[in-house]
């Protein structure tokens, strides 16, 4: 009996006339994978910090601009003590040696499973022409808390800005050598428009997207 | 130049002034016209039906007719965009018609296309005291590139005053035999662009297909809207309508 | 999905008729169109980077077995189990199996259309497991008796805020909520519930990128990102087609696809999955499964219409569509509505029964207009016509209309003389008024106009005449 792949692959390359699978073409994919080639994109400014927080802006992200690695405790105290909820969050590994007591922040080191209000997360970098966030799942950066806790706060290095999304791939596969399990792009809180083509904010994930940028 | 004109079938039995009209542009314009008298249909209602073969027969009969003229010349976005972009589609097959027909579709225009890229014409003898509106009809626009040039001719009537209407590019919903297979969506699309014509508060909807027209007029007047007139634009430029001519 | 298209006249009918979706179909047209006009402005060139999708997509149209080998080869060097499906039903047996082979019990599910082919939700049920719509829309049609959707980006866009109160409390046993605010508010703490115990999370896949074998997925909600990072196994579902060489690639299709979707420069999430998780990670699917399916597919890559595979499923060209605008996306009666649906359902579910479709259109243009990746609409809907024609599908009445308007129309001086006669009768009919207000062979003209009679000569007569007068003086 013949499988569903073969049957499917035989039926494709009957409508494109040929029998059998075609060495040619398939080298010319090789080539065409290798080159990586890139389309039309808009053109960028030399300033890529200020398009990424201009477009950040845009997507309803709140801001912050901070001196140093060890102001970020004080700069989560003060964001949450704005918006008047307890200083209480879950976070990734990178940040469990800042002095959060010191500031008054109870941030539990470890994977959210839903229940926290606010995640603090890392960023591998992000993209200027859209004001988008890149993170990288792994053991260190575990995905979900990004996305089940009300409020994200996402801790940037100015550095990291790219211009474009073909640039933020290239970087991955510059630095890691091959996709991780997830990469997963966030420009700005959950929405949805499902209702009336109203847009709503805080669809299924946080109802807020605040950035912490180091320079 | 010998221009022939393609008075189009619609036109031919149910508005000619349409075709006099023309005539009298072209002539303005110092074109000699010469006007084929065994013309009858582009083909296109079979085209547009699936019927190929009947297509085919009156294309070929429609180049014969023509290609020995330097221009054709149709006051009709839709027989012109016939033409123009689906007779070479309909004799992909054929190398020989296909050069013939390549050939005739280069110098194919629709009305005020030529009047404006062509001869370039200075002044018309239409005047119109009023306001118009501009509708565009869907094959004029995309696929003859009508926009600017109606309206730029428009403003060389004296007395006009163009009062553009929302959703100008929208479909007015005639679509050929669409009209009559699907004449309960064909109407409500009829509707909408009225009422469109209506906010625009303008004296006439003035257009470049006689199909458009004869939908638009037949909508308008079951509304009860007795008077907005419907022009075909090349009536208003040549002062061929009520309203006289200089 | 139930098959309706054969009823498709009577539905749109009905659509017409409806006031409350007139209304609903009203507000949302005048968003897309004007969002979607801002946002092609931000692009330095939006008809180099159509051009740039449409050969991105054709590219790999032109050699899809090779592309998707290549795609199967790195899809499993990351772990993913690849299965391929060539009818709808072998869809959903994959699925039903995968979820045996594991044990799940509940699947939380991202929008896929492609499930909606296969009534996939339907066979889960009936396999005794509970299934979760999760984006917004989905999810309200799902609680009201699986409605089928009536757009493809924006499911429930037929429906307004009243109606999904009403359905809401009904569902929910909860206060009626006047506010959209209110009412996401409600949909999100049923749906977290779902998504914390959910064990199975299903998505479609916006594209498949062969060179790394991952599926790529774009939300404005996160539920598709939900759904692939809390569950543990993630089963993808998807066309054949949607294969697309490289990560480049589909950042250039993506600019496109947002933006003619719903205006915006990026959706908030977009999620590339690559396999299954790894040493140490705590979330992520220990199984993932990409379902390739077939499902008429590889008979639209054999026939005319096959450049209607490039579709990256932005739904411009309904939301942009007169005629959709006017009846809506349940009047097609099937999954995919508007332009891009009147072309692929026949091929899918078979031209007899949706005959009406491509007819279903004045051909404007205003679909190729807009498509991001240059699909011509106008024209594949006039192949399908043609295809009817030559399978005598089309009406006795319509047949021989046509025959006899060529018959005549190649034949100068009988047309002639029988126009001149008819253009006298049309005259008469329309009497004193010009206007005729019923034709009984073309009622559908005349129930919703008037037909302006014409002046009662030809211009051919009048033109002789005039030229004879002419020699005359």
């Amino acid at each position: 009996m013949s499988s569903a792949r073969d049957n499917i692959l035989a039926r494709v390359r009957a409508a494109l006339g040929r029998q059998a699978a075609d060495p040619a073409a398939r080298s010319a994919a090789q080539v065409h994978m290798a080159a990586h080639p890139i389309g039309p994109r808009p053109a960028l400014p030399e300033d890529l910090r200020a398009r990424f927080l201009e477009n950040a802006l845009k997507l309803e992200s709140s801001t912050d601009e901070l001196a140093t690695r060890k102001d970020i405790p004080v700069a989560v105290a003060r964001y949450l003590d704005r918006l008047g909820v307890d200083r209480r969050a879950a976070g990734w590994p990178e940040f469990a040696d800042l002095d959060w007591a010191a500031a008054g922040v109870d941030l539990a080191i470890r994977p959210t499973q839903g229940l926290d209000p606010v995640g603090v997360t890392g960023v591998y970098c992000a993209i200027a022409e859209t004001g988008t966030l890149v993170v990288l799942a792994g053991s260190e950066a575990p995905s979900a808390t990004l996305l089940l806790p009300d409020t994200h706060i996402a801790v940037l290095s100015a550095g990291r800005i790219v211009g474009s999304m073909e640039e933020a791939f290239a970087l991955i596969r510059r630095e890691r050598g091959q996709m991780p399990r997830a990469v997963n792009m966030i420009s700005g809180p959950s929405r949805t428009g499902d209702i009336e083509q109203t847009i709503v904010l805080g669809a299924h994930g946080p109802f807020r997207v605040h950035l912490l940028i180091l320079p | 130049m010998k221009v022939g004109l393609l008075v189009t079938c619609l036109v031919d039995m149910m508005r000619p002034s349409i075709g006099f009209a023309a005539l009298k542009l072209l002539e303005t314009a110092g074109c000699g016209v010469l006007v084929p008298a065994s013309q009858t249909c582009c083909g296109q209602p079979g085209y547009n039906s699936g019927d190929r073969e009947g297509a085919r027969r009156l294309a070929a009969k429609l180049v014969e007719e023509f290609e020995a003229c330097d221009y054709l010349v149709a006051p009709s976005g839709s027989c012109s965009g016939m033409v123009k972009t689906h007779y070479p589609e309909l004799f992909a097959d054929d190398p020989s018609m296909l050069a013939r027909v390549a050939a005739l579709a280069a110098k194919t225009y629709e009305l005020t296309d030529f009047l404006v890229k062509v001869v370039k014409l200075e002044a018309v003898p239409g005047r119109f005291a009023g306001t118009v509106t501009y509708h565009d009809s869907c094959s004029g626009l995309r696929e003859m590139g009508v926009k600017a040039q109606p309206r730029a001719l428009l403003a060389k009537v004296p007395g006009i005053k163009l009062s553009e209407m929302n959703e100008a590019e929208t479909c007015c919903g005639f679509g050929g035999t669409f009209s009559i297979k699907f004449g309960d969506i064909s109407s409500r699309m009829a509707d909408k662009k009225c009422q469109n014509i209506e906010d625009s508060q303008a004296d006439a909807v003035v257009l470049g297909d006689l199909g458009c027209m004869l939908n638009i007029e037949g909508r308008l007047r079951r509304r009860g809207n007795e008077r907005t007139k419907v022009l075909h634009v090349a009536e208003l430029l040549a002062g061929e309508t009520d309203e006289g001519a200089s | 999905m139930q098959i309706a298209t054969m009823y498709f006249k009577d539905r749109a009918q009905l659509k017409l008729q409806d006031e409350l979706l007139q209304y609903n179909l009203n507000k949302s047209k005048g968003k897309f169109v004007g969002k979607r006009a801002e946002a092609i402005r931000e692009l330095d060139d939006f008809e180099a980077t159509r051009d740039a999708a449409k050969s991105i997509r054709q590219r790999v149209l032109d050699n899809l077995d090779t592309w998707l080998e290549i795609f199967e080869e790195n899809a499993r060097a990351r772990g993913t189990t690849v299965l391929w499906a060539e009818t709808p039903d072998e869809v959903n047996r994959h699925v039903l199996d995968i979820a045996a082979r594991h044990g799940l019990k509940k699947a939380i599910k991202s929008k896929s259309m492609v499930s909606e082919e296969s009534a996939l939700d339907h066979a889960i049920e009936a396999a005794g497991m509970k299934v979760v719509e999760t984006d917004l829309g989905e999810y309200i049609l799902q609680i009201n008796d699986y409605e089928p959707p009536s757009h493809i980006i924006a499911p429930a866009l037929h429906k307004s805020k009243e109606e999904v109160s009403a359905l809401f409390a009904k569902v929910h046993g909860t206060a009626p909520k006047t506010g959209i605010q209110e009412l996401c508010a409600e949909a999100r703490a049923v749906l977290r519930e779902h998504y914390l115990t959910g064990d199975l999370g299903i998505t479609g896949a916006n594209f498949l990128i062969a060179e790394t074998g991952s599926v790529f997925l774009v939300t404005n909600e996160g539920n598709a990102t939900l759904c692939t990072t809390l569950p543990k196994v993630h089963v993808a579902i998807t066309g054949i087609e949607k294969v697309v060489p490289t990560l480049e690639e589909a950042s250039t299709l993506l600019r496109l696809l947002t933006r003619s979707a719903t205006g915006q420069s990026i959706t908030n999430y977009v999620d590339i999955l690559t396999g299954i998780k790894g040493a140490g990670e705590f979330h992520g699917a220990e199984h993932m499964y990409v379902i390739l399916v077939d499902s008429g597919r590889s008979k639209v890559l054999a026939s005319e219409v096959k450049e209607a595979l490039r579709c990256i499923r932005c739904g411009a060209c309904m939301n942009h569509c007169p005629v959709y605008q006017n009846i809506g996306g349940h009047s097609y009666g099937w999954v995919y509505p508007g332009p891009i649906g009147s072309v692929i359902t026949p091929m899918f579910i078979g031209q007899e029964v949706a005959a009406d479709l491509p007819n279903a259109s004045t051909l404007c243009g205003s679909c190729a207009s807009v498509c991001p990746v240059r699909i011509p609409l106008p024209e594949l809907l006039r192949k399908h016509r043609e295809t009817q024609v030559r399978l005598d599908l089309r009406p006795v009445g319509e047949r021989l209309g046509l025959r006899l308007w060529t018959w005549l129309a190649s034949r100068p001086a009988l047309y002639a003389w029988a126009t001149r006669l008819g253009v006298r009768v049309m005259k008469w009919l329309g009497g004193y008024e010009g206007r005729i207000h019923s034709l009984p062979l073309a009622s559908g003209w005349t129930n919703g106009r008037d037909l302006p009679a014409p002046a009662g000569k030809t211009f051919r007569e009048l033109y002789a005449a005039r030229r004879r007068a002419g020699r005359q003086t």
